[in-house]
């Protein structure tokens, strides 16, 4: 089987897996359109060459990143997503007035 | 009078499996203490299985989890997938950088973890209660042959030289994910399985059925002592 190596938890089986898409930079919620935002959430490039992306190992619910060459599919590294997220982020949603 | 699971309120999500087994009081719950056949000490030493979810675990995360741990006087693993034995006989897993999980003592009936469910008081310090009595089932495998056993179910390398005391893995054996910790008690080689409490009917029969090759049985809590 195919093994994935897990920063956490280390070499295990792929089937422990799950995939999580690509990552992509998040526009700031409050200050880009609704088509900005949609694209984001909905759309991906799905290119050749090599990715990175969000997996998941399952029995321990832990959210990781991979560099993986969607030709050859080898996976080149993964990382603790810290890596790239060094700070929290908040969403302060708007308080809007609901007009019936 | 002979005591019954359907006297308590707390049940193993095994218990109707346990029909013919002499109980014992657990805490506010029961356990078995024997199945009243043959040498269950030598079979326990060999190749046996209990059922441990009658006896109390509790797991905490978040940035202050591990300050929150340390104040109520537990020793924490330094590193993840990790677990350290306290004096009490309390196991603390250490599932990832922050989060801990604590498997209770059979010394105190699994008194204090209970009491850390209990005790927990939601705050503004990030340190969140991860309730695992009725998410997980606790299954201990023990004796010499348990490494073998695990290889016909999972892709993890459980020898004691991968594998050694107070190791920790996450993931999937016979198809479902669980929690293995190797804790032996006394001289006896445990590991400590946890799993889905609603798989856990599969998964007793799957490792009889890996035992089975190994002569292995499902022993009381008499077979520890």
């Amino acid at each position: 089987m195919k093994i994935m190596p897990c920063p956490l938890n280390g070499p295990r089986n792929i089937s422990e897996f799950t995939y999580g898409g690509e990552l992509n930079a998040m526009p700031d919620s409050a200050t880009c359109t609704d088509a900005e935002w949609a694209d984001y959430v909905f759309n991906c490039e799905n290119r050749v060459g090599v990715v990175t992306e969000w997996w998941m190992h399952n029995a321990s619910s832990y959210w990781f990143l991979a560099e993986r060459h969607t030709g050859s599919d080898e996976i080149l590294r993964t990382f603790d997503p810290k890596e790239v997220f060094t700070q929290r982020v908040d969403f302060h949603a708007p308080a809007q007035e609901v007009r019936s | 009078m002979s005591l019954h699971a359907e006297h308590f309120s707390e049940r193993s999500p095994l218990y109707r499996l346990h029909q013919d087994a002499q109980l014992n009081a657990l805490g506010d719950s029961c356990i078995v203490s024997n199945y009243g056949a043959g040498d269950e000490r030598a079979r326990a030493a060999h190749c046996g299985l209990l059922d441990l979810s009658n006896l109390a675990r509790v797991g905490f995360r978040g940035a202050a989890s591990a300050a929150y741990l340390e104040a109520r006087g537990y020793q924490l693993p330094a590193v993840p997938n990790q677990a350290l034995s306290q004096a009490d006989g309390s196991q603390v897993l250490r599932m990832s950088q922050a989060e801990y999980l604590l498997l209770g003592s059979l010394q105190d009936t699994g008194a204090r973890v209970r009491q850390e469910e209990l005790a927990w008081q939601f705050d503004d310090t990030p340190n969140y209660l991860l309730p695992r009595q009725d998410s997980h089932a606790w299954l201990l495998l023990s004796g010499t042959c348990q490494a073998e056993v695990m290889a016909k179910l999972c892709g993890v390398d459980l020898r004691a030289e991968a594998f050694p005391v107070g190791s920790v893995a996450q993931t999937s054996a016979a198809r479902i994910n669980v929690i293995i910790a190797n804790l032996p008690l006394g001289e006896l080689p445990c590991l400590h399985i946890l799993c889905d409490r609603a798989s856990a009917d599969y998964f007793w029969g799957a490792l009889l059925d890996a035992m089975q090759e190994f002569g292995g049985q499902p022993v009381g809590l008499d077979a520890l002592r």
